[in-house]
């Protein structure tokens, strides 16, 4: 059984159809990329798998469970993490906090106490490399350290899915580099799906991912292997435009 | 690990702040007064900040839970009076005061927690003129003619008793009610109660993706906060005053009131409201000797001066200054 299957799934923001009969699926512990330029609706189709808003037409299924209908905190307990494009950290609460409230109400939340939830909070402090600073207020890291304390928080959620929105936005080649390898281990180490969002950086796409979605105005452009995606004429069409001389014909 | 048999530690505070409190007033019985007044706002502030400090919403209709407390204290002891049921009235009273302030704060969150910021506190303005206007204008509990039950106290208990009431022994259970509300607080911020509430004050679409069932931490917090209101206006109000009139307890400058002290204080920390209601006790009840009928004059620029400048209050900023220190387990 996949793990994530969306089924014609669309939302309109009055006249604008922001997600337009999406249909695909995701399996256990698959690695994947949702790619396309500014405003084809990438964001909107991660707010509708994890229930931030709800979808117009169209089913989402995750692991044979009709969710659809499901509030954002539900589809969190059944498994679903997500980081955001600009980290959102609890600022006032300390790092620690923070990744133990991943703990406490993620897909483990019922059965695990707050003391486990911080012990459960250190072992992913120490993944991300942020000991030093583990009782110091989130708001106050740097906004790569953020991001960090984010998908922190998201793991520490033991999700089945993990949705990264725009993880790399805004970094260096280096930090891109070191950031697709820690992407790497984690999915290694944890198992799990993970599906990143991504507009336009192909070296972090190529690095990453095994399969491209491709998002352009909303539909679904391509849904092919990272290697195929990437050179289909298509997607270069979308993000570059159409070769001077087909303009002339 | 280690140092999470701590966790309770930051009581001791705020009861020995209590404690002193209390000392002060029976050592110096001329102080009473003072005492018993600086009391009722480090209660409001403490009962108010569960729910404001710890969710960020601002109810502007708090103080109607005070008010419909003071009734269940009020209708128990003018209905049960001859009933020879000695000072239990007074335990009837205190569980009608929570009820009736759980079944309104029931009511009031149902449509308006589903409102976010300012648009929950635009639609809380409404309720105490509101449920004002119901009392009186459906003559509810005597309508605006109001409950006086000083003779009724009186044929409860005895003269003696009903004085000794209304004079010392309601103060002593407002203080029962500032530590029970201390206790709540710390307790719920020790549990995940208050990690979802922390959660959401600082950004709750964040919170709800995190797997928090976001509505259910806010009733808790509401619920909790209101029956604590409902309890100090049946000791507070009822009990000391022995008279209920609507235009009295509908009052929303109470509720402005408890929005300054949490403030003062610094909204969410657990010691925040007792400092916040000293000063605030204090410094009123000074400049209405030095300078009577100019208080609030000069208290709003004073206010808004602290606000603009330390919005995290003076324990916030003490918080922050004990870090890494012993003090550091104590205050929160």
């Amino acid at each position: 059984m996949p793990l994530l299957v969306c089924k014609n799934v669309t939302k309109r923001f009055g006249g604008l159809v922001a997600v337009d009969d999406m249909s695909f699926t995701v399996k256990h512990g698959e690695m994947m990329a949702i790619v396309g330029p500014n405003g084809a609706g990438k964001t909107t189709m991660f707010n509708l798998i994890n229930g931030v808003f709800p979808a117009d037409e169209g089913t989402i299924h995750f692991e044979g469970v009709d969710v659809t209908g499901f509030p954002a905190f539900k589809r969190a307990h059944l498994g679903m993490g997500r980081t955001f494009q600009i980290p959102r950290p609890f600022s006032s609460a300390t790092v620690q906090e923070n990744i133990a409230i991943g703990a406490m109400f993620g897909s483990a939340g019922s059965e695990i106490s707050v003391d486990e939830a911080m012990d459960v909070a250190d072992h992913y402090i120490g993944l991300i490399g942020l000991s030093g600073h583990r009782d110091k207020p989130a708001g106050g890291l740097t906004p790569i350290e953020k991001k960090l304390v984010e998908i922190a928080r998201a793991l520490a959620m033991k999700p089945k899915l993990l949705l990264m929105d725009e993880a790399m936005a805004g970094m260096n080649p280096r930090d891109i580099d070191e950031m697709v390898a820690f992407i790497k281990k984690i999915r290694e180490t944890e198992g799990i799906a993970i599906v990143a969002m991504v507009e336009h950086i192909m070296r972090a796409v190529a690095g990453l991912a095994e399969r491209v979605i491709v998002m352009h105005q909303g539909a679904l452009l391509v849904d092919e292997p990272t290697k195929e995606a990437l050179t289909d004429p298509r997607v270069i069409e979308v993000y570059l435009g159409q070769p001077a001389e087909e303009f002339d014909a | 690990m280690m140092k999470r048999t701590h966790k309770y530690f930051p009581i001791l505070p705020v009861l020995v702040a209590y404690g002193a409190l209390l000392g002060y007033g029976l050592f110096f019985p001329g102080k009473w007064q003072l005492v018993s007044q600086l009391a009722f706002y480090c209660t409001l502030g403490q009962a108010f900040n569960l729910f404001m400090g710890m969710t960020g919403y601002v109810d502007f209709g708090y103080v109607a839970f005070m008010g419909v407390g003071t009734y269940g204290m009020a209708i128990s002891i003018y209905h049960l009076n001859e009933k020879g049921l000695g000072l239990s009235i007074i335990l009837i009273g205190l569980s009608l005061a929570v009820a009736f302030s759980i079944i309104l704060s029931l009511a009031v969150g149902a449509v308006a927690l589903r409102l976010r910021g300012a648009y929950f506190a635009i639609a809380t303005i409404g309720v105490n003129e509101g449920f004002r206007f119901l009392i009186e204008g459906a003559r509810i509990w005597n309508g605006s003619e109001g409950i006086i039950f000083t003779r009724h106290m009186k044929k409860a208990f005895g003269k003696p008793a009903a004085m000794a009431i209304g004079t010392f022994w309601a103060d002593i259970m407002m203080f029962g009610v500032a530590v029970l509300a201390a206790v709540l607080t710390l307790v719920y911020m020790r549990n995940k109660v208050g990690y979802a509430l922390t959660a959401l004050r600082e950004d709750e679409d964040a919170a709800k993706v995190m797997g928090i069932n976001v509505t259910k931490y806010k009733i808790i917090a509401f619920i909790t906060s209101a029956a604590l209101a409902g309890l100090l206006g049946a000791t507070a109000w009822a009990l000391k005053l022995q008279y209920v009139y609507p235009t009295d307890v509908f009052e929303i400058h109470y509720t402005v009131e408890a929005i300054i002290i949490v403030l003062l204080g610094g909204a969410g920390t657990l010691l925040g409201p007792i400092v916040g209601g000293l000063i605030y006790g204090i410094s009123k009840y000074y400049l209405s000797i030095v300078l009577p009928g100019f208080q609030l004059l000069i208290f709003a620029p004073l206010i808004v001066a602290i606000i603009v400048l330390f919005p995290e209050g003076t324990v916030g900023i003490l918080k922050k200054k004990v870090i890494n220190t012993p003090l550091q387990k104590f205050i929160i």
